[in-house]
Protein backbone atom coordinates (compact mmCIF):
# COMPACT_ATOMS: atom_id res chain seq x y z
CA UNK A 1 0.00 0.00 0.00
CA UNK A 2 2.83 2.31 0.88
CA UNK A 3 4.35 1.63 -2.50
CA UNK A 4 1.16 2.67 -4.22
CA UNK A 5 1.06 5.94 -2.33
CA UNK A 6 4.61 6.75 -3.30
CA UNK A 7 3.70 5.97 -6.86
CA UNK A 8 0.84 8.40 -6.81
CA UNK A 9 2.97 11.08 -5.26
CA UNK A 10 5.59 10.65 -7.93
CA UNK A 11 2.99 10.78 -10.65
CA UNK A 12 1.49 13.89 -9.10
CA UNK A 13 4.88 15.58 -8.93
CA UNK A 14 5.61 14.71 -12.54
CA UNK A 15 2.30 16.08 -13.65
CA UNK A 16 2.82 19.30 -11.77
CA UNK A 17 6.24 19.77 -13.31
CA UNK A 18 5.05 19.10 -16.81
CA UNK A 19 2.18 21.56 -16.51
CA UNK A 20 4.03 24.78 -17.38
CA UNK A 21 4.62 23.39 -20.85
CA UNK A 22 0.97 23.61 -21.69
CA UNK A 23 -0.31 26.51 -19.65
CA UNK A 24 0.31 29.34 -22.11
CA UNK A 25 3.76 29.77 -20.64
CA UNK A 26 5.39 31.14 -23.81
CA UNK A 27 2.85 33.92 -24.17
CA UNK A 28 3.33 34.85 -20.55
CA UNK A 29 7.09 34.78 -20.92
CA UNK A 30 6.92 37.25 -23.79
CA UNK A 31 4.33 39.36 -22.03
CA UNK A 32 6.32 39.64 -18.83
CA UNK A 33 9.51 40.53 -20.66
CA UNK A 34 7.92 43.03 -23.04
CA UNK A 35 6.11 44.69 -20.18
CA UNK A 36 9.38 44.94 -18.28
CA UNK A 37 10.89 46.65 -21.33
CA UNK A 38 7.97 49.06 -21.55
CA UNK A 39 8.29 49.87 -17.85
CA UNK A 40 11.89 50.82 -18.36
CA UNK A 41 11.09 52.91 -21.43
CA UNK A 42 8.34 54.76 -19.59
CA UNK A 43 10.20 55.17 -16.32
CA UNK A 44 10.09 58.92 -15.58
CA UNK A 45 13.31 58.67 -13.61
CA UNK A 46 15.12 57.50 -16.73
CA UNK A 47 13.67 60.13 -19.07
CA UNK A 48 16.87 62.15 -19.28
CA UNK A 49 19.13 61.71 -22.30
CA UNK A 50 21.98 60.81 -19.97
CA UNK A 51 20.06 57.81 -18.66
CA UNK A 52 20.30 56.08 -22.02
CA UNK A 53 23.23 54.00 -20.88
CA UNK A 54 21.38 52.83 -17.78
CA UNK A 55 18.34 51.95 -19.86
CA UNK A 56 20.43 49.92 -22.29
CA UNK A 57 22.05 48.11 -19.39
CA UNK A 58 18.65 47.23 -17.98
CA UNK A 59 17.39 46.13 -21.36
CA UNK A 60 20.33 43.80 -21.78
CA UNK A 61 19.41 41.89 -18.63
CA UNK A 62 15.92 41.37 -20.01
CA UNK A 63 16.79 40.14 -23.43
CA UNK A 64 19.53 37.91 -22.22
CA UNK A 65 16.82 36.19 -20.27
CA UNK A 66 14.41 36.29 -23.18
CA UNK A 67 16.52 35.22 -26.15
CA UNK A 68 18.51 32.12 -26.85
CA UNK A 69 21.55 33.49 -28.63
CA UNK A 70 23.07 30.08 -29.36
CA UNK A 71 19.90 28.91 -31.06
CA UNK A 72 19.79 32.24 -32.88
CA UNK A 73 23.28 31.80 -34.26
CA UNK A 74 22.82 28.16 -35.17
CA UNK A 75 19.69 28.84 -37.08
CA UNK A 76 21.20 31.72 -39.00
CA UNK A 77 24.27 29.77 -40.00
CA UNK A 78 22.44 26.46 -40.58
CA UNK A 79 24.69 24.24 -42.68
CA UNK A 80 27.55 26.67 -42.37
CA UNK A 81 27.58 26.11 -38.61
CA UNK A 82 29.60 22.97 -39.19
CA UNK A 83 32.27 24.89 -41.06
CA UNK A 84 33.06 26.90 -37.95
CA UNK A 85 35.34 25.44 -35.30
CA UNK A 86 34.46 25.75 -31.63
CA UNK A 87 36.36 28.99 -31.04
CA UNK A 88 34.90 30.54 -34.15
CA UNK A 89 31.42 29.54 -33.08
CA UNK A 90 31.85 31.14 -29.69
CA UNK A 91 33.16 34.30 -31.25
CA UNK A 92 30.43 34.32 -33.85
CA UNK A 93 27.68 34.08 -31.22
CA UNK A 94 29.28 36.88 -29.29
CA UNK A 95 29.74 39.18 -32.29
CA UNK A 96 26.32 38.49 -33.75
CA UNK A 97 24.71 39.31 -30.43
CA UNK A 98 26.54 42.62 -30.33
CA UNK A 99 25.49 43.48 -33.88
CA UNK A 100 21.86 42.86 -33.02
CA UNK A 101 22.05 44.67 -29.73
CA UNK A 102 23.67 47.75 -31.16
CA UNK A 103 21.30 47.95 -34.09
CA UNK A 104 18.08 47.46 -32.23
CA UNK A 105 18.70 49.00 -28.80
CA UNK A 106 18.48 52.54 -30.12
CA UNK A 107 15.41 51.72 -32.13
CA UNK A 108 13.70 50.27 -29.08
CA UNK A 109 14.61 53.29 -26.99
CA UNK A 110 12.66 55.44 -29.45
CA UNK A 111 9.44 53.75 -28.50
CA UNK A 112 7.47 55.32 -25.69
CA UNK A 113 3.74 55.63 -26.19
CA UNK A 114 3.11 52.63 -28.36
CA UNK A 115 0.71 49.98 -27.23
CA UNK A 116 1.66 46.34 -27.42
CA UNK A 117 -1.05 43.77 -27.89
CA UNK A 118 -0.50 40.07 -27.27
CA UNK A 119 -3.17 38.27 -29.12
CA UNK A 120 -2.24 34.77 -29.99
CA UNK A 121 -0.10 31.78 -29.26
CA UNK A 122 0.38 29.38 -32.10
CA UNK A 123 1.92 26.07 -31.11
CA UNK A 124 4.17 24.78 -33.88
CA UNK A 125 5.09 21.64 -32.02
CA UNK A 126 5.38 20.74 -28.38
CA UNK A 127 8.68 22.47 -28.00
CA UNK A 128 8.16 25.27 -30.47
CA UNK A 129 5.62 28.03 -30.54
CA UNK A 130 4.92 31.38 -32.09
CA UNK A 131 3.65 34.22 -29.93
CA UNK A 132 1.92 36.83 -32.02
CA UNK A 133 1.99 40.43 -30.89
CA UNK A 134 1.26 43.79 -32.43
CA UNK A 135 2.80 47.16 -31.81
CA UNK A 136 0.17 49.82 -32.32
CA UNK A 137 1.44 53.29 -33.10
CA UNK A 138 -0.52 56.38 -34.08
CA UNK A 139 -0.11 55.77 -37.80
CA UNK A 140 0.25 52.01 -38.13
CA UNK A 141 0.19 48.54 -36.65
CA UNK A 142 3.32 46.45 -36.78
CA UNK A 143 2.87 42.70 -36.35
CA UNK A 144 5.74 41.14 -34.42
CA UNK A 145 5.86 37.39 -33.91
CA UNK A 146 8.23 35.73 -31.48
CA UNK A 147 9.15 32.17 -32.31
CA UNK A 148 10.10 30.33 -29.18
CA UNK A 149 11.64 27.05 -28.20
CA UNK A 150 11.38 25.16 -24.94
CA UNK A 151 14.82 24.56 -23.50
CA UNK A 152 15.43 23.20 -20.04
CA UNK A 153 11.90 24.08 -19.02
CA UNK A 154 12.18 27.66 -20.18
CA UNK A 155 10.70 29.27 -23.26
CA UNK A 156 13.30 31.24 -25.14
CA UNK A 157 12.96 33.31 -28.26
CA UNK A 158 14.91 32.04 -31.26
CA UNK A 159 13.42 34.16 -34.04
CA UNK A 160 11.57 37.42 -34.39
CA UNK A 161 9.28 37.92 -37.36
CA UNK A 162 8.54 41.56 -38.09
CA UNK A 163 5.91 42.31 -40.73
CA UNK A 164 6.24 38.83 -42.17
CA UNK A 165 10.02 39.07 -42.41
CA UNK A 166 11.88 36.54 -40.32
CA UNK A 167 15.01 38.00 -38.81
CA UNK A 168 16.83 34.71 -38.83
CA UNK A 169 16.01 34.00 -42.43
CA UNK A 170 17.13 37.47 -43.39
CA UNK A 171 20.52 37.03 -41.75
CA UNK A 172 20.79 33.50 -43.08
CA UNK A 173 20.53 34.79 -46.64
CA UNK A 174 23.20 37.38 -45.93
CA UNK A 175 25.60 34.95 -44.26
CA UNK A 176 25.04 32.36 -46.97
CA UNK A 177 25.84 34.96 -49.57
CA UNK A 178 29.01 36.02 -47.77
CA UNK A 179 30.16 32.46 -47.04
CA UNK A 180 29.78 31.49 -50.68
CA UNK A 181 32.83 33.57 -51.45
CA UNK A 182 34.52 33.85 -48.06
CA UNK A 183 35.82 31.65 -45.28
CA UNK A 184 34.29 31.68 -41.78
CA UNK A 185 37.32 33.64 -40.61
CA UNK A 186 36.61 36.37 -43.16
CA UNK A 187 33.00 36.54 -42.07
CA UNK A 188 34.13 36.98 -38.48
CA UNK A 189 36.42 39.76 -39.64
CA UNK A 190 33.48 41.51 -41.33
CA UNK A 191 31.48 41.21 -38.11
CA UNK A 192 34.37 42.45 -35.99
CA UNK A 193 34.66 45.53 -38.19
CA UNK A 194 30.92 46.13 -38.01
CA UNK A 195 30.88 45.89 -34.23
CA UNK A 196 33.80 48.25 -33.78
CA UNK A 197 32.29 50.76 -36.23
CA UNK A 198 28.92 50.91 -34.49
CA UNK B 1 6.51 -5.48 -9.31
CA UNK B 2 3.59 -4.90 -11.57
CA UNK B 3 2.96 -1.56 -9.91
CA UNK B 4 6.58 -0.64 -10.28
CA UNK B 5 6.55 -1.40 -13.98
CA UNK B 6 3.40 0.56 -14.59
CA UNK B 7 4.93 3.40 -12.64
CA UNK B 8 7.93 3.51 -14.94
CA UNK B 9 5.59 3.41 -17.88
CA UNK B 10 3.61 6.29 -16.42
CA UNK B 11 6.75 8.27 -15.75
CA UNK B 12 7.61 8.05 -19.40
CA UNK B 13 4.08 8.83 -20.30
CA UNK B 14 3.77 11.97 -18.21
CA UNK B 15 7.18 13.33 -19.00
CA UNK B 16 7.46 12.20 -22.53
CA UNK B 17 3.93 12.09 -23.78
CA UNK B 18 4.55 15.12 -25.89
CA UNK B 19 7.48 13.58 -27.66
CA UNK B 20 8.59 10.61 -29.56
CA UNK B 21 9.57 7.83 -27.27
CA UNK B 22 13.28 7.36 -26.95
CA UNK B 23 14.33 5.14 -29.82
CA UNK B 24 14.95 1.58 -28.75
CA UNK B 25 18.23 1.40 -30.59
CA UNK B 26 21.24 2.59 -28.68
CA UNK B 27 22.11 5.20 -31.25
CA UNK B 28 20.67 8.42 -30.00
CA UNK B 29 20.67 11.22 -32.54
CA UNK B 30 22.57 14.16 -31.22
CA UNK B 31 20.11 16.71 -32.42
CA UNK B 32 17.48 15.33 -30.06
CA UNK B 33 19.14 17.25 -27.33
CA UNK B 34 18.38 20.39 -29.23
CA UNK B 35 14.83 19.77 -30.24
CA UNK B 36 13.74 17.97 -27.13
CA UNK B 37 15.23 19.63 -24.12
CA UNK B 38 12.59 18.19 -21.83
CA UNK B 39 13.90 14.76 -22.53
CA UNK B 40 17.40 15.63 -21.46
CA UNK B 41 16.95 13.91 -18.14
CA UNK B 42 16.13 10.58 -19.65
CA UNK B 43 18.61 11.13 -22.45
CA UNK B 44 21.44 11.46 -20.01
CA UNK B 45 20.83 7.97 -18.74
CA UNK B 46 21.24 6.57 -22.18
CA UNK B 47 24.04 8.74 -23.38
CA UNK B 48 25.98 10.29 -20.55
CA UNK B 49 28.81 11.52 -22.75
CA UNK B 50 26.45 13.71 -24.71
CA UNK B 51 25.01 15.52 -21.74
CA UNK B 52 28.44 15.94 -20.25
CA UNK B 53 29.54 17.68 -23.41
CA UNK B 54 26.39 19.74 -23.25
CA UNK B 55 27.16 20.92 -19.80
CA UNK B 56 30.71 21.88 -20.62
CA UNK B 57 30.02 23.71 -23.80
CA UNK B 58 26.61 23.91 -25.38
CA UNK B 59 28.19 25.36 -28.49
CA UNK B 60 30.14 22.21 -29.03
CA UNK B 61 27.24 20.11 -30.24
CA UNK B 62 27.22 18.76 -33.69
CA UNK B 63 24.39 20.52 -35.36
CA UNK B 64 22.79 18.58 -38.11
CA UNK B 65 21.05 21.51 -39.59
CA UNK B 66 20.00 19.78 -42.79
CA UNK B 67 17.56 17.62 -40.94
CA UNK B 68 16.44 20.26 -38.54
CA UNK B 69 15.82 22.55 -41.45
CA UNK B 70 13.56 19.94 -43.02
CA UNK B 71 11.69 19.74 -39.78
CA UNK B 72 10.91 23.41 -39.92
CA UNK B 73 9.37 23.12 -43.33
CA UNK B 74 7.15 20.33 -42.12
CA UNK B 75 6.01 22.44 -39.26
CA UNK B 76 2.78 24.35 -39.22
CA UNK B 77 4.24 27.79 -39.63
CA UNK B 78 6.96 26.54 -41.82
CA UNK B 79 10.13 28.42 -42.32
CA UNK B 80 9.92 28.30 -46.04
CA UNK B 81 12.91 28.81 -48.16
CA UNK B 82 12.08 32.01 -49.91
CA UNK B 83 14.65 32.85 -52.48
CA UNK B 84 14.61 35.20 -55.38
CA UNK B 85 16.92 34.88 -58.35
CA UNK B 86 19.15 37.84 -58.92
CA UNK B 87 20.75 37.70 -62.36
CA UNK B 88 20.98 41.49 -62.54
CA UNK B 89 22.89 41.79 -59.29
CA UNK B 90 25.55 44.30 -60.44
CA UNK B 91 22.94 46.64 -61.93
CA UNK B 92 20.67 46.15 -58.95
CA UNK B 93 23.44 46.92 -56.52
CA UNK B 94 24.13 50.16 -58.36
CA UNK B 95 20.43 51.04 -58.25
CA UNK B 96 20.32 50.16 -54.57
CA UNK B 97 23.17 52.61 -54.02
CA UNK B 98 21.37 55.25 -56.04
CA UNK B 99 18.16 54.87 -54.02
CA UNK B 100 20.13 54.88 -50.81
CA UNK B 101 21.74 58.20 -51.71
CA UNK B 102 18.41 59.56 -52.91
CA UNK B 103 16.97 58.77 -49.50
CA UNK B 104 19.78 60.18 -47.41
CA UNK B 105 20.56 63.23 -49.52
CA UNK B 106 17.13 64.34 -50.67
CA UNK B 107 14.13 62.55 -49.27
CA UNK B 108 15.15 62.29 -45.64
CA UNK B 109 16.26 65.90 -45.07
CA UNK B 110 13.10 67.23 -46.72
CA UNK B 111 10.89 64.79 -44.81
CA UNK B 112 12.61 65.76 -41.57
CA UNK B 113 11.93 69.45 -42.17
CA UNK B 114 8.35 68.65 -43.06
CA UNK B 115 7.97 66.48 -39.97
CA UNK B 116 9.26 69.33 -37.85
CA UNK B 117 6.66 71.74 -39.23
CA UNK B 118 3.55 69.59 -39.51
CA UNK B 119 2.13 67.79 -36.47
CA UNK B 120 1.67 64.04 -36.72
CA UNK B 121 -2.17 63.92 -36.81
CA UNK B 122 -2.15 66.17 -39.86
CA UNK B 123 0.41 63.99 -41.58
CA UNK B 124 -1.66 60.90 -40.83
CA UNK B 125 -4.66 62.64 -42.39
CA UNK B 126 -2.66 63.38 -45.51
CA UNK B 127 -1.67 59.73 -45.65
CA UNK B 128 -5.32 58.69 -45.29
CA UNK B 129 -6.28 61.06 -48.07
CA UNK B 130 -3.82 59.55 -50.54
CA UNK B 131 -4.67 56.06 -49.42
CA UNK B 132 -8.34 56.78 -50.10
CA UNK B 133 -7.41 58.12 -53.52
CA UNK B 134 -5.63 54.89 -54.37
CA UNK B 135 -8.89 53.01 -53.99
CA UNK B 136 -9.35 52.05 -57.69
CA UNK B 137 -6.26 49.82 -57.80
CA UNK B 138 -7.24 47.95 -54.64
CA UNK B 139 -10.86 47.62 -55.76
CA UNK B 140 -9.85 46.24 -59.13
CA UNK B 141 -7.36 43.84 -57.55
CA UNK B 142 -10.04 42.47 -55.26
CA UNK B 143 -12.37 41.98 -58.21
CA UNK B 144 -9.68 40.29 -60.26
CA UNK B 145 -9.04 37.94 -57.38
CA UNK B 146 -12.78 37.20 -57.23
CA UNK B 147 -12.70 38.55 -53.70
CA UNK B 148 -16.21 40.02 -53.64
CA UNK B 149 -16.06 40.62 -49.92
CA UNK B 150 -12.86 42.58 -50.26
CA UNK B 151 -14.21 44.59 -53.18
CA UNK B 152 -17.36 45.44 -51.24
CA UNK B 153 -15.28 46.44 -48.23
CA UNK B 154 -13.16 48.69 -50.40
CA UNK B 155 -16.20 50.27 -52.07
CA UNK B 156 -17.80 50.83 -48.68
CA UNK B 157 -14.63 52.33 -47.28
CA UNK B 158 -14.26 54.66 -50.22
CA UNK B 159 -17.84 55.90 -49.96
CA UNK B 160 -17.83 56.34 -46.20
CA UNK B 161 -14.40 57.90 -45.96
CA UNK B 162 -15.02 60.26 -48.85
CA UNK B 163 -18.34 61.49 -47.52
CA UNK B 164 -17.98 61.29 -43.73
CA UNK B 165 -14.22 61.35 -43.64
CA UNK B 166 -13.95 64.77 -45.32
CA UNK B 167 -12.75 63.54 -48.68
CA UNK B 168 -10.67 60.78 -47.14
CA UNK B 169 -8.73 62.84 -44.62
CA UNK B 170 -10.22 60.81 -41.83
CA UNK B 171 -10.71 57.09 -41.74
CA UNK B 172 -13.99 56.47 -39.89
CA UNK B 173 -14.58 53.10 -41.57
CA UNK B 174 -11.65 51.38 -39.89
CA UNK B 175 -13.05 52.30 -36.49
CA UNK B 176 -14.47 49.73 -34.12
CA UNK B 177 -18.11 50.19 -35.17
CA UNK B 178 -17.72 49.67 -38.89
CA UNK B 179 -14.46 47.76 -38.89
CA UNK B 180 -13.85 47.96 -42.62
CA UNK B 181 -10.11 47.60 -43.01
CA UNK B 182 -8.04 48.52 -46.03
CA UNK B 183 -7.65 45.53 -48.30
CA UNK B 184 -3.97 44.97 -48.62
CA UNK B 185 -3.92 44.14 -52.31
CA UNK B 186 -2.25 45.25 -55.47
CA UNK B 187 -1.99 44.05 -59.04
CA UNK B 188 1.30 42.20 -58.64
CA UNK B 189 -0.21 40.32 -55.75
CA UNK B 190 -3.21 39.47 -57.92
CA UNK B 191 -0.89 37.92 -60.48
CA UNK B 192 0.77 36.04 -57.64
CA UNK B 193 -2.55 34.68 -56.48
CA UNK B 194 -3.19 33.56 -60.05
CA UNK B 195 0.01 31.59 -59.89
CA UNK B 196 2.51 33.84 -61.64
CA UNK B 197 5.92 33.43 -60.05
CA UNK B 198 7.84 36.46 -58.95
CA UNK B 199 10.65 35.90 -61.43
CA UNK B 200 13.81 37.70 -60.51
CA UNK B 201 14.84 40.67 -58.45
CA UNK B 202 14.83 44.15 -59.90
CA UNK B 203 15.70 47.37 -58.12
CA UNK B 204 14.04 50.24 -59.91
CA UNK B 205 15.46 53.69 -59.40
CA UNK B 206 13.10 55.66 -57.14
CA UNK B 207 10.54 52.81 -56.87
CA UNK B 208 12.93 50.41 -55.20
CA UNK B 209 12.79 46.61 -54.82
CA UNK B 210 10.58 44.84 -57.33
CA UNK B 211 10.29 41.93 -59.70
CA UNK B 212 8.85 41.60 -63.20
CA UNK B 213 5.56 40.56 -61.68
CA UNK B 214 5.44 43.35 -59.15
CA UNK B 215 6.47 45.89 -61.76
CA UNK B 216 2.93 45.43 -63.03
CA UNK B 217 1.89 47.15 -59.82
CA UNK B 218 4.02 50.15 -60.62
CA UNK B 219 2.62 50.40 -64.16
CA UNK B 220 -0.96 49.59 -63.18
CA UNK B 221 -0.89 52.01 -60.29
CA UNK B 222 0.07 54.74 -62.67
CA UNK B 223 -3.08 54.25 -64.76
CA UNK B 224 -5.40 53.56 -61.83
CA UNK B 225 -4.19 56.39 -59.65
CA UNK B 226 -6.19 59.60 -60.16
CA UNK B 227 -3.15 61.73 -59.38
CA UNK B 228 -1.57 60.54 -62.63
CA UNK B 229 -4.24 62.38 -64.59
CA UNK B 230 -3.51 65.78 -63.11
CA UNK B 231 -2.37 68.13 -65.84
CA UNK B 232 0.10 69.55 -66.49
CA UNK B 233 2.16 66.43 -65.85
CA UNK B 234 4.64 68.12 -63.54
CA UNK B 235 1.82 69.08 -61.18
CA UNK B 236 1.00 65.38 -60.90
CA UNK B 237 4.63 64.57 -60.26
CA UNK B 238 4.72 67.30 -57.62
CA UNK B 239 1.74 65.75 -55.86
CA UNK B 240 3.40 62.33 -55.95
CA UNK B 241 6.58 63.78 -54.46
CA UNK B 242 4.57 65.45 -51.72
CA UNK B 243 2.82 62.17 -51.02
CA UNK B 244 6.16 60.41 -50.74
CA UNK B 245 7.60 63.04 -48.42
CA UNK B 246 4.55 62.78 -46.21
CA UNK B 247 4.76 59.00 -46.10
CA UNK B 248 8.49 59.13 -45.37
CA UNK B 249 7.97 61.57 -42.52
CA UNK B 250 5.89 58.92 -40.76
CA UNK B 251 8.59 56.27 -40.96
CA UNK B 252 11.89 58.09 -40.61
CA UNK B 253 14.32 55.79 -38.91
CA UNK B 254 12.92 52.51 -40.20
CA UNK B 255 15.17 52.35 -43.22
CA UNK B 256 18.17 53.44 -41.16
CA UNK B 257 17.53 50.78 -38.54
CA UNK B 258 17.22 48.04 -41.15
CA UNK B 259 20.33 49.18 -42.94
CA UNK B 260 22.27 49.53 -39.72
CA UNK B 261 21.35 46.02 -38.62
CA UNK B 262 22.33 44.41 -41.91
CA UNK B 263 25.70 42.90 -42.63
CA UNK B 264 25.15 43.31 -46.36
CA UNK B 265 22.25 45.77 -46.73
CA UNK B 266 21.65 44.94 -50.38
CA UNK B 267 21.15 41.24 -49.64
CA UNK B 268 19.16 42.07 -46.52
CA UNK B 269 16.69 44.18 -48.44
CA UNK B 270 16.44 41.67 -51.24
CA UNK B 271 15.61 38.91 -48.80
CA UNK B 272 13.17 41.06 -46.84
CA UNK B 273 11.40 41.94 -50.07
CA UNK B 274 11.19 38.29 -51.16
CA UNK B 275 9.89 37.13 -47.77
CA UNK B 276 7.42 39.97 -47.50
CA UNK B 277 5.85 39.45 -50.91
CA UNK B 278 5.86 35.68 -50.60
CA UNK B 279 4.02 35.66 -47.32
CA UNK B 280 1.59 38.37 -48.42
CA UNK B 281 0.52 36.31 -51.41
CA UNK B 282 0.36 33.15 -49.36
CA UNK B 283 -1.85 34.81 -46.79
CA UNK B 284 -4.03 36.16 -49.55
CA UNK B 285 -4.39 32.76 -51.15
CA UNK B 286 -5.30 31.27 -47.78
CA UNK B 287 -7.94 33.93 -47.30
CA UNK B 288 -9.48 33.39 -50.73
CA UNK B 289 -9.34 29.64 -50.52
CA UNK B 290 -10.14 28.66 -46.97
CA UNK B 291 -10.40 24.97 -47.85
CA UNK B 292 -6.68 24.88 -48.50
CA UNK B 293 -4.74 24.21 -45.31
CA UNK B 294 -3.93 27.52 -43.74
CA UNK B 295 -1.30 28.11 -41.16
CA UNK B 296 -3.73 28.27 -38.30
CA UNK B 297 -5.63 25.19 -39.24
CA UNK B 298 -2.63 22.96 -39.45
CA UNK B 299 -1.31 24.47 -36.26
CA UNK B 300 -4.31 23.30 -34.33
CA UNK B 301 -3.76 19.81 -35.63
CA UNK B 302 -0.37 20.19 -34.08
CA UNK B 303 1.45 16.95 -34.83
CA UNK B 304 3.32 15.86 -31.76
CA UNK B 305 6.62 16.12 -33.52
CA UNK B 306 7.73 16.27 -37.12
CA UNK B 307 7.83 12.85 -38.67
CA UNK B 308 11.37 13.35 -39.86
CA UNK B 309 12.54 12.85 -36.31
CA UNK B 310 12.29 9.10 -36.72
Amino acid sequence: MKKLNTAWIIILILMIFSLPVYAGAPLDAVKINVNKVLDILRDPKLKAESAKGIKKEKLRVIYEDMFDEVEFSKRTLTRNWNKFNVDQRTEFINLFEQVLEKSYADKILDYTNEKVEFYKENMLSDTQTEVQTKIITASKEIPIFYRMILKDGKWKVYDVVVENVSLIQNYRTQFNDILLKNTPEQLLEILRKKVSKQ
Amino acid sequence: MKIFLSLIFLCFFTVGCAHNPVPSSGAFPVKKSITQPVLLASASEQNPTLSAADAVNPVDEEYKEDEVFDNYTENAVAEEKVDIADPLEPVNRAMHQFNDKLYFWALKPVAQGYKFMIPEPARISVKNFFSNLAFPARFLSCLLQADINGAATEAGRFTINTIWGIGGLLDPSSGKELNLQTQDTDLGQTLGVWGVGQGFYIVWPVFGPSSPRDSVTIAGDYFLYPVSYISPWYAGVGVRIFEEINATSLRIGDYEALKEAAIDPYVAFRDAYAQYRFKKIKARKAKLNPSAPTEEKSASNNPALPKKEE
